[in-house]
């Protein structure tokens, strides 16, 4: 009986370590190399090394009308032109930086990923572990399109692109109210303090992206101008305006949404709030975000865009290619057809994704730039360019972190 | 050397079930010393200091314990009281379809039915601005992501009191406790009396190592706290996944931190739990 319970130990022993060098084999699959040299060659070269290969997408899967646009026109037209077969998979910001340091963890070279949608922050963390592939930007052969001096994209969070990431939609956050509801919405932080009074649990901040994006917003309007963030991160800068910030909201929340007890963990619930009439104000990226909302009859016809005074925030969202995607090859020449001309513009409808072209509509063939400037506009959404004197870029990522972090600590667990 | 049935059983068990759970403990050990993560730069205090310092841990798990607590509480009353009153009612086909119904929806679903019924601009809402009760959304009562957490208590006994009731019923059956019953009524004791001293303590006797496993499963649950319950305080599941997924990626390791010390504490309750048992039956 001893003897065979001895012999029991060593199996399971032998089975844990078994596990172990299982998983530590995968560390030592092919060489990474091969792929590396892609930047040494010519674009020739990579559309042929795509050709009838499989890419892996890892993007944000939250809206239907991004999806529609995904899986009716970019997959069938990838396949059709460059037999490429591009898989998507949901995913963003945390679960795409999450994916990667478990893979890096692991050493696994030949990763799940190729390709991933991001902006700022992701780019930021990213970097951190460094798991972005690069610079493949400049080989790209519609690049020429992208004006890199705009600093709205050759900057994303205050961090050099450096084509590392290639933009591919720009937008602006914008402020959105019911007309039926109210008359004239407030547009500074003075304001948003009498309207709470008279609407009391109308408003309220989402504890995520969105909401922090809102909270950069009233933070540079404490900061006395449209740029006051702008440049490195500044932690005196920053402690003296939050402290403003903390003190701002903590002193207005008991008229806040749930008397500021509690806050909707992400924009999604801020949505359903202010189509369902509990609150008045919402806001959101995509100038608003609005018009397929509306739309689809999840909000009033009445809804309404409308700037801050002090400006909101005005950024560049990117995709990017991974560092141990086994097929960069592949994923460049989706990216590469991400942003020519007719996909932009198939991307800019406004009855269909209704994102903005990153490409500049100047440096386009003439009859490109014909379809652009003849395409119909928004109904309900204003355009990027009505709220261009109101936009200021993403200050440094670190304000984020803090901002995250300290709006738990010192409103919601206040 | 020969394998018996009972010995590939156990191969079996610890392949499947031992050693993932040991090692997924000992990275999230190796983790929140800053062993292993590829932004930790080696062995540190810092993260279990930090975690002990904000007082996150010790809120979360008494919040937890207390709707989990106050969910079992009631959905065994719940259970113990339909379980006595209608015991012949759940013998017909119509009743015990409809306890047997929620126990084939996942937590997720009740947790969104729960949302649906009763948040401000939920149905219940919706019907009682139609009769005119309330003037506007906001005049419904906080039910859901409160800081009571009544939704997610709702959703728990909506869960867990069904379960019980079947099990009440069977034991109530298997104990022969009618049986019982009359002999205490012809030996002259009244219904009160019957209820008190001779059917709950059985039904509890039988039952409370099941209570006490569903007050561990309530307390690590993790969809219905994730869509009923509010930002702070959070129930520990939530907030351990939270601190992982958090964009501060220097501070992931303080979340597995955290979650070291619930699984030592929900593994030292289950011990707790089943060593006396063992010594009882090796006594009889």
């Amino acid at each position: 009986m001893d003897k065979s319970l001895n012999t029991l130990k060593y199996t399971y022993l032998l089975i844990f370590f078994a596990g172990f060098i299982i998983a530590g084999s995968s560390c030592s699959n092919e060489s990474p190399d091969i792929q590396n040299q892609l930047l040494g060659k010519d674009w020739e070269y990579i559309a042929e090394e795509s050709e009838g290969t499989t890419v892996n997408f890892m993007m944000w899967q939250g809206s239907p009308v991004i999806n529609n646009y995904i899986n009716n026109y970019l997959i069938p037209e990838v396949r059709k032109r460059f037999n490429i077969d591009l898989r998507i998979s949901g995913g963003q910001g945390a679960e795409i930086v999450q994916l990667v340091m478990g893979e890096k963890q692991a050493g696994i070279s030949n990763g799940e990923i190729d390709m991933v949608w991001i902006n700022g922050e992701t780019f930021f963390q990213l970097r951190k572990i460094k798991g972005l592939w690069g610079p493949f930007v400049d080989k790209l052969p519609n690049a020429q399109y992208i004006d890199f001096e705009d600093q709205y994209i050759n900057t994303d969070f205050q961090q050099p692109v450096n084509y590392m990431e290639c933009p591919w939609s720009i937008g602006q956050f914008a402020m959105v109210y019911d007309t039926s509801k109210i008359v004239s919405p407030p547009s500074n932080l003075r304001e948003l303090a009498s309207y709470v009074r008279k609407y009391p649990g109308t408003f309220t901040i989402s504890n995520d992206f969105t909401g922090m994006t809102l909270l950069k917003s009233f933070l540079a309007e404490l900061g006395g101008g449209t740029n006051s963030l702008n440049g490195p991160f500044n932690a005196e800068k920053y402690n003296d305006l939050s402290s403003q910030l903390w003190h701002y909201i903590n002193s207005n929340k008991q008229y806040f949404w749930k008397k500021g007890t509690t806050f909707p963990k992400e924009q999604s619930k801020v949505s359903q709030l202010f189509a369902n009439g509990e609150l008045y104000i919402d806001y959101g990226f995509g100038e608003g975000g609005i018009e397929e909302k509306v739309k689809s009859g999840l909000y009033p016809k009445s809804t309404r865009v409308y700037p801050w005074d002090n400006g909101t925030i005005k950024n560049t969202n990117y995709l990017g290619i991974l560092s141990n995607s086994p097929n960069k090859a592949g994923a460049m020449q989706v990216i590469n057809f991400m942003i020519s001309p007719e996909a932009q513009f198939e991307k800019s409808h406004a009855d269909g994704m209704d994102a903005n072209p990153v490409i500049d509509i100047n440096r386009l063939p003439v009859e490109w730039q014909d379809s652009f400037n003849s395409a119909s506009g928004r109904k309900y959404g204003p355009a990027l360019r009505d709220l261009e004197n109101y936009a200021f870029p993403e200050p440094a990522p670190e304000y984020m972190i803090r901002l995250y972090d300290d709006f738990r600590k010192k409103v919601i667990e206040n | 050397m020969k394998i018996s049935k009972h010995q590939l059983g156990i191969v079996f068990f610890i392949l499947i079930g031992v050693v993932p759970f040991f090692g997924a403990l000992l990275y999230a050990v190796l983790y929140s010393f800053g062993i292993v993560g590829i932004l930790n730069e080696g062995f540190t205090f810092l993260f279990w200091k930090s975690v002990f310092h904000s007082g996150d841990f010790v809120k979360s798990l008494g919040y937890s314990m207390s709707i989990a607590l106050v969910s079992v509480i009631l959905s065994v009353g719940g259970a113990l009281w339909l379980a006595i009153n209608f015991t012949r009612n759940f013998q017909s086909r119509f009743f015990s379809f409809i306890i047997y119904l929620p126990l084939a929806i996942p937590g997720i679903v009740t947790a969104f039915f729960t949302f649906q019924l009763l948040s401000k601009g939920g149905l219940f809402s919706r019907i009682f601005h139609r009769l005119g009760w309330i003037e506007s959304a906001s005049g419904f009562p906080d039910l859901v992501n409160d800081t009571y957490a009544i939704g997610i208590v709702l959703a728990f006994i909506t869960l867990v009191l069904p379960f019980f009731l079947l099990l009440f019923l069977s034991v109530y059956k298997n104990e022969n406790i009618e049986q019982l019953s009359s002999l205490a009524k012809s030996l002259g004791a009244n219904s009160t009396q019957v209820i008190r001293r001779i059917i709950v303590p059985i039904l509890l006797k039988k039952t409370w190592i099941v209570i006490v496993l569903y007050f561990i499963f309530l307390l690590g649950s993790y969809e219905v706290p994730l869509i009923l319950g509010q930002e702070h305080p959070q129930m520990l599941s939530v907030l351990i996944i939270r601190e992982i997924k958090q964009y501060d990626l220097t501070k992931i390791s303080e979340g597995y931190a955290i979650a070291v010390m619930y699984t030592i504490m929900v593994s030292l309750a289950a011990l707790i739990l089943f060593l006396p048992k063992k010594k009882i039956s090796h006594e009889t």
